[in-house]
């Protein structure tokens, strides 16, 4: 865990396969955990062949629907679940690697823990690996909270100048408070349970640009299932209690009324909304699936918030939208790098 | 510039109009046909000889010509053929050898005798600059963004060996000036789309912070995307090197920062008429503030915007919302009745719902947001029929609410039966909306349904899966209300199992009066000594960076705890405690009706007179406080039973508490008390049946504490 803390700091690498990390570990032991999480993972997976580096594990689509399909089992969440004590281990290995490889699973994790708390089913399992993450952040930070100083502009920046009377360059500026001081936790306390899960979710965040598109996909269906608003508003008449079958049997068909709809505390919120954002605009390429998904996704939240009456989360959905309107109109894809094309060339 | 882009849009689909193309240069025209046969036919040298031929030309301009000509046509491979036979580095070394000295740092730019000599070299320049911008567009859209990006970035480079000091920006030639802020707004996006994000942030801020003479339209278009890669590349970015810093400046530390002060500034410039306006921009800085929960920043910077961008109703109900969550009620409650007034839009479903939410909260204004929740309801059809449960819910809180605002009798019970009948239409609608069941709860807990109360509090933990605070505490108040508590006390343990420590406040109050109902005395004291610990070290530990999940609104504060412990001692006649107690509460707080009420029983008749009076001065700070009231018709009425004069007063008193709230257990036994003292018996039987009969429906803790 000591070392963990210091490659967080550094910045991260630019590529998925970037391993530009500080070499911190010497190699030939990042090499020989990479080795026994790769042995365990393939006495757990053997629906799909484990590859042999973990730069390709974490590209492998058929390994990825495997686990992903292992950890949709109706059990999956148990505290004895060779998966998740896998993915527990894995990630205290505190190779950066192997870590994103954790990280790659959370949208999975996280939506089926929390749609599955009212089920009353044992999760230590999931649990586990959650508490893990928490703990990872909570000590790379040292607990401490995140902040952000809100500009203002009469403050000359380094991008404007300001007419101003210079004022005192102490003068207070608007602190706000992105995530809050983070206490150690030893177990999921219930009330503390949205806060475990944000935190782990501000951590996707943080690797999301490494995250393949897969695991994003994963995230806004799970999003879409916390909202609990089945995204199209002419079907809200139906009760909600009516969930496709095949979600029934997935869940062993223990659970008519999982219809995954949780309480939804600006703690879950805030960072849900970073990843949609990113999903819908931060992505390197246009990837249209993910956009849509994402955009389904912003809806229900949209929803939602209209259902909860929460202004904040309202303003948030209705601006992520509503870019993405404006991102559809024709109208707006205009290049503005594309020279002007007379009809008469001369040099 | 628009209709450039139709144009562009219109030749991108098929060469149809190529014919109407022509090449002119050194005076002389020629048509594009001969010359795009050769090229289709591959034979570049032979177009190239046409065009040195009928145009005057040297190798390179008609190569960068033609080069332009196959772009332009469509045909980037093309292109990319002909410019690959340019050696284009050459052509700026030469450049950088012609390029004006540096070494006459004082020539001012402006000095009209030199234009000729610049412009020529500004126009060579161009050529090769274009041709390789060229290169680096054929590039991109061949899906090569890497080397697409070192070429762009060639380009940059070379402007900066050329003119050393910077473009003349009097006499720039306007086909170069085009060519370097194409330049320096693809690169950026080319490093994006290729993935190098470290570049992108470079190639970005080099485009901010160095001198390219952009115009404001490309600046601003600049400066949005790189607000947006900031806020959603999910890359953090490191902080603005050192050089780039002027003293005293302020230095963004971190992406939503800089994301935040480019949107800003963006927002001044078109409110200035300085840019043309764009409206995603107020939308990402709407998405960043309100991703940091700074509304009321917000509002402020949408207050700012020019008229005429937004209708007015769009901006008030957009106002209303930030200042809504800014917890700035009243301003948005103003803002909320301006924009559904009957000449704007009085139906709109989200301005009546937040409107009827925000006047749930206060009883003054419950009435007013039953009538908005009562339309809310009525307009809640088609697409929108979804919303008719929260319009349903809202009109029983609303209605609830309003019930406590003291009127007759039987207008509360009107009051209280048609909240519930909202709620339970609501429910309808939302059968899984835990925030619903639990209202639903208090409301027939506070009509002391203490069954159904008790219900939907269990169904609440239920469905919240124990997650939220209040539904444990609620359980506890019903159940102590039940009479049951050692159950409460069960419920209240099981939730100290499932918070955190410093939660844990409001819970170990609550444990420590149902230690005090249960005559276990010495417990008591024991979790009021760990509460007060508790409470303590949060005081002294918390800075203001801690946001206390699920406390804010309901923080145990040390007075109170002081004042309990005291209350506790003076039951166990422990006078030297209770002393001590009331002297730290003392510290804490100068006048406390509840407080002097314990210190009254505790020194008896000596100090009332004083304490009266000092009571009567709470009152006149806090008209509306039942607790005080009650308080001081309770002195008032133990002194009348010798001082018969004060009996009036306290009656007025405690019948005022009572109107407010009807269910007050101590205004009914005191009142009674009065009754006694003035020789009213029937009277005083009634309301000690009142208050007996409230004492077993009686929450230890008012269920009115928790919603």
């Amino acid at each position: 865990m000591s070392d963990s803390s210091s490659s967080h700091d550094s910045p991260p690498p630019p590529a998925i396969t970037g391993v530009s990390e500080p070499p911190v570990a010497n190699d030939s032991d990042t090499n020989a955990k990479c080795q026994t999480a790769l042995q365990s993972l393939s006495s757990i997976v053997t629906t799909a062949t484990i590859p042999p580096t973990i730069s390709l594990l974490l590209e492998d689509n058929a390994v990825s629907a495997a686990i992903s399909s292992l950890l949709q089992l109706p059990d999956s969440g148990a505290g004895d679940n060779n998966l998740c004590r896998w993915l527990y281990d894995t990630f205290q290995s505190s190779e950066p690697q192997l870590q994103l490889l954790v990280l790659r699973f959370v949208p999975l994790i996280a939506g089926l823990y929390l749609s599955r708390v009212p089920l009353r089913q044992p999760q230590a399992g999931f649990e586990a690996v959650l508490l893990a993450l928490y703990a990872h952040e909570t000590t790379s930070r040292a607990g401490q909270a995140v902040t952000v100083n809100i500009p203002d502009l009469s403050h000359a920046s380094i991008y404007h100048e300001s007419k101003g009377p210079a004022k005192n360059n102490s003068t207070c500026l608007n602190i706000a408070v992105i995530s809050s001081t983070l206490d150690p936790h030893g177990t999921v306390r219930s009330t503390r349970r949205a806060r475990i899960v944000g935190v782990a979710l501000e951590l996707y965040y943080g690797k999301i640009s490494m995250m393949p598109r897969e695991s994003k996909l994963n995230f806004c269906e799970s999003c879409e299932k916390w909202a609990g608003q089945n995204g199209e508003r002419e079907e809200e008449e139906q009760p909600r209690g009516l969930i496709p079958e095949e979600e029934s049997v997935a869940v062993g068909g223990r659970s008519e009324k999982d219809s995954g709809r949780i309480p939804l505390p600006w703690e879950l919120v805030q960072p849900i909304l970073r990843i949609l954002g990113h999903c819908l605009m931060g992505m390197k390429g246009e990837d249209r699936e993910v956009c849509e998904a994402a955009s389904k996704a912003c809806q229900s939240l949209y929803l939602r918030s209209l259902h909860d009456i929460n202004p904040k989360a309202i303003l948030a959905t209705g601006s992520l939208l509503r870019l993405r309107e404006m991102a559809l109109d024709p109208k707006n894809q205009v290049d503005h790098t594309e020279i002007s094309s007379d009809n008469v060339l001369s040099v | 510039m628009l209709g450039d882009q139709s144009s562009e849009l219109s030749e991108n689909n098929g060469e149809s109009e190529s014919p109407t193309l022509r090449l002119c240069a050194n005076g002389a025209c020629m048509k594009t046909t001969e010359v795009e046969a050769k090229l289709d036919e591959g034979n570049i040298q032979d177009a190239e000889s046409s065009l040195r031929e009928g145009l005057s030309l040297n190798s390179e301009e008609a190569r960068a010509l033609l080069g332009r000509l196959e772009y332009q046509r469509g045909n980037v491979e093309g292109a990319l053929r002909v410019f690959e036979g340019i050696d284009l580095q050459a052509a700026i070394q030469r450049l950088q050898v012609s390029a004006p000295p540096p070494e006459k740092p004082s020539t001012k730019k402006k000095v009209p005798r030199e234009q000729p000599q610049q412009s020529a070299s500004q126009h060579a320049a161009n050529l090769v600059l274009e041709a390789i911008y060229l290169k680096a567009k054929s590039l991109q859209k061949l899906g090569r963004t890497t080397e697409a990006a070192q070429e762009c970035k060639s380009v940059l480079d070379s402007v900066e060996k050329i003119f050393q000091q910077g473009i003349p920006d009097a006499q720039v030639d306007t086909r170069l000036q085009e060519t370097v802020s194409h330049a320096v707004e693809l690169l950026p996006a080319l490093w994006k789309e290729s993935g190098d994000y470290q570049e992108a942030i470079s190639a970005y801020r080099r485009a901010l912070l160095s001198q390219w003479s952009l115009d404001n339209d490309s600046c601003a278009r600049v400066q949005k995307d790189f607000a947006v890669f900031l806020l959603h590349s999910g890359v953090e970015a490191s902080p603005p090197s050192l050089g780039s810093q002027v003293e005293g400046s302020y230095v963004p530390r971190n992406n939503l920062e800089e994301a935040i002060l480019l949107l800003m500034i963006l927002l001044k410039k078109f409110n200035q008429g300085k840019a043309k306006w764009d409206p995603s921009v107020i939308e990402h800085l709407t998405f960043g503030l309100s991703l940091c929960s700074q509304t009321s920043v917000l509002a402020k910077q949408l207050e700012e915007v020019m008229p005429g961008v937004f209708s007015r109703v769009e901006r008030w109900n957009s106002l209303a919302l930030c200042y809504s969550a800014a917890g700035q009620t009243s301003a948005a409650v103003n803002l909320l009745r301006k924009s559904l007034h009957k000449h704007e839009q009085p139906d709109d479903l989200v301005a009546l719902l937040l409107a009827s939410k925000l006047c749930s909260e206060e009883p003054s204004l419950a009435g007013e947001g039953a009538g908005y929740a009562q339309r809310a309801v009525n307009n809640a059809q088609g697409m929108d029929e979804h919303l008719k449960g929260v319009g349903f819910r809202m009109l029983g809180l609303c209605l609830g609410k309003q019930a406590k605002v003291p009127t007759s009798d039987f207008e509360r019970s009107r009051l209280q039966s048609e909240s519930l009948k909202a709620l339970d239409g609501a429910i309808a609608f939302e059968h899984n909306n835990p925030d619903l069941i639990f209202e639903l709860g208090v409301q027939y807990a506070e009509q002391r349904n203490l069954k159904a109360a008790s219900r939907y509090a269990k169904e609440f933990i239920d469905a919240t899966g124990g997650s939220v605070l209040k539904g444990w505490r609620f359980l506890a108040l019903v159940l102590s209300a039940q009479q049951r508590f050692s159950e409460a006390e069960v419920v209240t343990d099981a939730a100290l199992d499932e918070t955190a420590k410093w939660d844990q406040g409001p819970l170990l109050r609550l444990k420590a009066k149902l230690k005090i109902s249960q005559s276990n005395p010495t417990e008591a004291v024991e979790t009021y000594r760990y509460l007060l610990a508790l409470v303590q070290a949060q005081r002294k530990s918390f800075g203001p960076l801690r946001t206390l999940s699920q406390m804010e609104e309901d923080k145990v504060n040390e007075f109170e705890v002081w004042h309990g412990l005291a209350y506790l001692y003076s039951s166990l006649s422990h006078w030297n405690d209770v002393e001590v107690c009331l002297k730290k509460a003392g510290e804490l707080k100068q006048y406390s009706a509840s407080m002097l009420h314990t210190e009254g029983k505790n020194q008896n008749t000596l100090l009332t007179t004083l304490l009266t009076s000092l009571c009567i001065n709470m009152l006149i700070f806090d008209e509306s406080s039942v607790p005080c009231k009650v308080a001081v018709g309770a002195l008032l009425s133990e002194r009348g039973k010798e001082h018969q004069p004060t009996l009036p007063v306290a009656r007025s008193l405690l019948s005022d508490a009572l109107r407010i709230d009807p269910t007050n257990r101590k205004a009914w036994y005191y009142l009674g008390l009065v009754h006694k003292y003035d020789g009213r018996i029937a009277d005083a039987t009634d309301c000690f049946q009142a208050a007996s009969m409230l004492e077993e429906s009686d929450p230890i803790e008012s269920f009115s504490t928790i919603l």
